[in-house]
């Protein structure tokens, strides 16, 4: 049994962006604090998210339900930065200390 | 605000018909994407609705900008430029994202956050939205805080990222996206609390 040639695109799209979410979860783990850890889920839900979207489009080929999925993908682009912005803003306002690298000499 | 009077408001920018129209196109496209039908009864059913809620909606995506003279409607943009915009973000976004990864998954982390401000004075609130959320989603920079009068304090993860954002390409494709002018200054550290 052979594999069509979108269905190898489609895998190696998938598992880079397997490797971006991997990447955005040790960086969540390993991040200092609340602000730092906001950028490394920026890895996951742009990059990430966009390369399993072009996977699954190109597995799908040219159809509707190809235009559905750039159509989500759009909307997640347009919505979470919202999302990590209203985040970063609460934590802005209520005084949230923001790390630097004078913190880690202090440890 | 009703819609028939928002057809004679003269504070609007551009033609409040267009803008109707426009509407209408674009809620009549959605549905017709994700619909997938294209016998005429549903065509016809899908136009009407998108008619009627063009009608309904329209008044509620005006903005006034911040001196209220003026109010602009938030999809009066040039979908030419708009998509060359995105793409130019998408590119950045990719070279953003494999910094981040590499700076997080280092061995020694390479990270170096801080607060960074500057100040941008565009009269189009779309285009203060469009500067922050572009800025949220390029990984290594955060917007915390976007003031009235255009102070923008954003959380820097790396230098890189810093330095990147602090030299005003962003903000001028921003600015040229909208017709607007550049008045752009970098705040330092310290004139911001």
């Amino acid at each position: 049994m052979s594999l069509a040639i979108n269905e190898i695109i489609a895998v190696v799209l998938l598992v880079a962006s397997l490797f971006f979410f991997l990447a955005s979860a040790i960086g969540l783990l390993r991040l200092p604090d609340f602000y730092t850890r906001l950028h490394a889920s920026g890895n996951s839900e742009t990059l990430g998210l966009m390369l399993a979207c072009l996977g699954l489009v190109i597995y799908e080929g040219p159809n509707l339900l190809s235009v559905k999925m750039v159509i989500v993908f759009l909307l997640v682009f347009l919505a979470n930065p919202i999302g990590t912005h209203i985040l970063a803003k609460a934590a802005l306002k209520s005084g949230h200390p923001v790390w630097t690298l004078k913190d880690k000499e202090e440890e | 605000m009703k819609t028939k009077d928002m057809l004679n408001d003269k504070t609007i920018v551009g033609s409040p018909v267009k803008h109707l129209v426009v509407l209408a196109v674009v809620l009549f496209a959605f549905w017709f994407l994700l619909s997938g039908k294209v016998d005429f009864k549903f065509l016809l059913y899908g136009a009407l609705t998108a008619i009627i809620s063009a009608w309904i909606c329209v008044p509620l995506l005006l903005m006034p900008n911040a001196d209220g003279t003026k109010k602009y409607f938030i999809f009066d943009v040039n979908l030419g430029k708009y998509a060359l915009y995105w793409l130019w973000l998408l590119k950045e976004v990719v070279n953003a994202n494999i910094d981040v990864v590499k700076a997080t998954v280092k061995s020694e982390m390479v990270i170096n956050p801080r607060v960074i401000a500057f100040r941008i004075k565009y009269d189009n609130p779309m285009a203060y939205t469009t500067l922050a959320n572009s800025i949220t989603l390029t990984p290594g920079t955060v917007t915390m805080n976007v003031t009235e009068d255009g102070l923008y304090e954003i959380h820097a993860l790396t230098d890189g990222a810093a330095e990147g954002l602090l030299g005003g390409g962003m903000q001028q494709k921003v600015a040229d996206l909208f017709g607007e002018p550049f008045i752009y200054e970098v705040v330092e550290e310290g004139e911001v609390q």
